[in-house]
């Protein structure tokens, strides 16, 4: 049939065509063959102007029934053809098509026009090329979108910031008010009317301060207090709900040996940490099963690797969950810890590494020991609050026992607001406490060479030297001195060191006081 | 791909912010210009004529402009291949269109591609039948061989001849540059 048509139409649906008489000898040239090699003529010897590749020339014609495959590449190297021949008793038309690549589209050798209207190649090339083109902008597309992205993150963040700041401040304020109004109550309160009015004022700063609290919790600044904790009381005051965490299919026991060692943490943040590790040791045993939560004294390192370098051997105490579960291959515990990382279909991939992240806060650290089959045992270590005391029974949180000593208690006090720091002054001193008052990280550095004290309450932010540094110089000169911080904020917690304490503001002067009380 | 170059088009006019405005104005994002999807024809028009607004232009006139942008648009990005194999000189890249679109139509399914047929070809003038489903597209289709007319380094003219219920004659007159 092919043989049959005319030259135009073979020319439309071949544009790279050729038809020979039996000898070789070129009878038509299609269009795009004539374009791309201006010197071919009908009449010419077609092996005169291409090579037959693999093709055995002398039994060429021998079929002249048949089909054969062809490929050919003209003499001067420009033009590639395949197809087949097609035969009759004339002759044969070569049925081909120029070889297209992706650059040959680009560089501008071949054209639309060189190719048949019902080319399939054609279609399935530009269908690759457009692809391609959809996918570059996709891409730049999808790089833009990751940019917009940031871009709202980093404006959150700076908001984030200045809520975080202007918290602070009101805050310190709100401080100042809450101080003077329990000042007012000490002093006065025996007057009833006095005594209605500065509660009036408590309460209005207490309601104020939820609301910073709200602003900075959107802020993601931290709230909470860090306190020294008795890591079994919280267990113990907790019980009933971390047993119904845990569910009735499993055997629970708790095993509080820590005694009466305290933490300098947060409670939530501790109390989150457990349960964050109940819930992943009870998804490891959907059929049940047994798990234990257990708290020791332990001497030695409390993190696991010394890659924090200042790391020395010290009394820790130790949390430990077991479960009887599947077990952790090496290469799940190698990544168990990783954010957004799960083994689990459901799961966020957060629990583990926000405990580990508290661990490092607290100063401790956090780490698996797992086998298949045979179970996991978390380990989290938290250093103790005051490790040369670890003996000694110190005072439950709640309990305020001042005892009649305290007159020997030097503490000294910074805070550059006036205000607070004469309010502040006055209600320790009123408890017996000997008060050095300094209005300035400068003033407190000159107290520090006077003599010694036994506690430094200091306020963070401040003009000049900020109070972690004073803390830092005092723990140097007096290693013994005991340091509480009080801020509107919760600083960052790497700028922390293990056994600070810290008090946010504004502070209730009861729990202040207790705190203090404990600390000395 | 369209969106996408209407956005060029205004970033390279009237800078990056005009843009944004406009993105905040329509409520569309990056993610209305995600290639490969078809969109409503709604959002389209919204663009091209917030566009013309902002680029104190008649929406007939944006439209013009926007078909002469989409060439040179096409022409300087990715697509620039397709464009270079689709024709070496004005008349055989627009018998090609057809078969252009075809290989849009497989790579972009649910497209609605238009139809152009060559009724006439002498010397320097086309007659040139467009079909659509689409209508009111005149002038951005007048703009789209006027673009064409310069990529091939031609002067001239078009205009439209005819207009038959859904076919619109276009009539393009021109010299070679050289
Ligand atoms: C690489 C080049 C090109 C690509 C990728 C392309 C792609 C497209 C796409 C995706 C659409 C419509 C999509 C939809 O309706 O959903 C379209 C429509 C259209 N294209 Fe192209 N095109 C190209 C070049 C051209 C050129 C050079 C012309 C010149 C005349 C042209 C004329 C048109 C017209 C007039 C429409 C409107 C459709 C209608 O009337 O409904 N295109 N094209």
């Amino acid at each position: 049939m092919l043989l049959k048509f005319t030259e135009q139409q073979l020319a439309s649906l071949l544009p790279a065509y050729l038809r020979l008489d039996s000898s070789f000898c070129i009878k038509a040239i299609g269009p795009s063959v004539a374009e791309h090699l201006p010197n071919i003529r009908v009449g010419m010897r077609c092996t005169d102007v291409f090579d037959f590749i693999h093709t055995d020339i002398e039994q060429f014609f021998d079929n002249p029934q048949g089909v054969k495959p062809i490929r050919l590449v003209s003499h001067c190297g420009s033009t590639h053809l395949f197809g087949a021949a097609v035969f009759d008793k004339t002759g044969c038309i070569l049925a081909v098509r120029h070889v297209l690549s992706e650059e040959s589209m680009n560089n501008g050798t071949l054209y639309l026009n060189d190719f048949g209207y019902a080319d399939p190649v054609v279609l399935s090339t530009m269908l690759i090329s457009l692809q391609r083109a959809m996918l570059e902008e996709s891409q730049a597309t999808a790089i833009e979108l990751a940019h917009e992205r940031e871009r709202s993150a980093s404006l959150l963040e700076r908001t984030g910031r200045v809520a975080g700041y202007m918290g602070h401040d009101f805050n310190n304020l709100l401080s100042i008010i809450r101080l003077n109004a329990d000042r007012l109550l000490r002093k006065f309160g025996h007057d009833e009317k006095i005594s209605n009015l500065a509660q009036i004022i408590r309460e209005t700063a207490a309601r104020g301060s939820n609301i910073t609290q709200s602003l900075m919790k959107l802020s993601q600044q931290q709230t909470d207090t860090l306190l020294p904790i008795i890591i079994d009381d919280l267990i113990r005051e907790n019980d009933t709900f971390l047993n119904s965490v845990v569910g009735s299919g499993i055997s629970f026991d708790i095993d509080l040996q820590a005694g009466t060692c305290e933490s300098v943490i947060s409670y939530n943040g501790l109390l989150n940490c457990i349960i964050n590790l109940l819930i992943n040791a009870r998804e490891a045993m959907p059929h049940g099963g047994r798990m234990s939560l257990s708290t020791s004294v332990a001497h030695g390192l409390a993190t696991r690797k010394s890659d924090s370098g200042e790391t020395e051997p010290s009394a820790y105490i130790a949390i430990c969950v077991a479960d009887s579960g599947s077990g952790m291959s090496e290469a799940l515990l190698s990544r168990a810890f990783e954010p957004l990382f799960s083994s689990k279909p459901k799961g966020t991939g957060l629990g583990l590494a926000s405990v580990r992240d508290f661990a490092k806060e607290m100063g401790g650290d956090v780490w698996l020991e797992s086998q298949v089959g045979a179970g996991t045992t978390v380990h989290l270590h938290l250093p103790l609050a005051n490790p040369s005391a670890e003996v000694q029974t110190p005072h439950k949180l709640g309990q305020s026992t001042v005892t009649p000593a305290i007159g020997t208690r030097h503490i000294l006090l910074v805070e550059d607001e006036p205000y607070a720091l004469e309010a502040l002054a006055e209600m320790l001193e009123a408890e017996g406490y000997v008060v050095t008052p300094c209005a300035s990280g400068e003033q407190a550095m000159h107290a520090l060479e006077q003599q010694t004290y036994h506690l430094l309450l200091t306020d963070i932010v401040m003009p000049g030297k900020t109070g972690t540094e004073i803390a830092k110089q005092a723990n140097r000169c007096q290693p013994s001195i005991k340091t509480i911080l009080m801020s509107g904020y919760v600083p960052d917690s790497a700028s922390l060191e293990p056994g600070w304490m810290f008090i946010r503001k504004p502070m209730d002067s009861d729990d202040l006081l207790r705190l203090v009380a404990s600390a000395v | 791909m369209i969106h996408r170059a209407v956005r060029q088009m205004v970033f390279d006019e009237l800078g990056e912010d005009a843009w944004l405005a406009l993105e905040h104005k329509l409520g569309i994002g990056p993610n209305e210009l995600l290639t490969g999807m078809v969109y409503d024809d709604a959002l389209t028009i919204a663009i091209i004529s917030e566009a013309s607004a902002r680029l104190n232009l008649s929406v007939d006139v944006c439209l013009f402009e926007f078909g002469r942008y989409w060439i040179k648009y096409a022409e300087r990005g990715s697509l620039a291949s397709i464009m270079n194999f689709t024709g070496q000189d004005l008349a055989s890249f627009i018998e090609n269109l057809d078969r252009l679109h075809l290989a849009v139509g497989a790579a972009m399914p649910g497209a609605v591609l238009p139809s152009f047929t060559t009724v006439s070809k002498t010397p320097g003038r086309l007659m040139v039948e467009y079909r659509s489903d689409r209508t009111g597209l005149e002038p951005f289709v007048l703009g789209l061989f006027d673009g064409l007319i310069t990529r091939f380094g031609a002067t001239g003219d078009v205009k439209i001849a005819d207009r038959k219920a859904n076919v619109i004659v276009f009539e393009l007159q021109y010299q070679d540059g050289s």
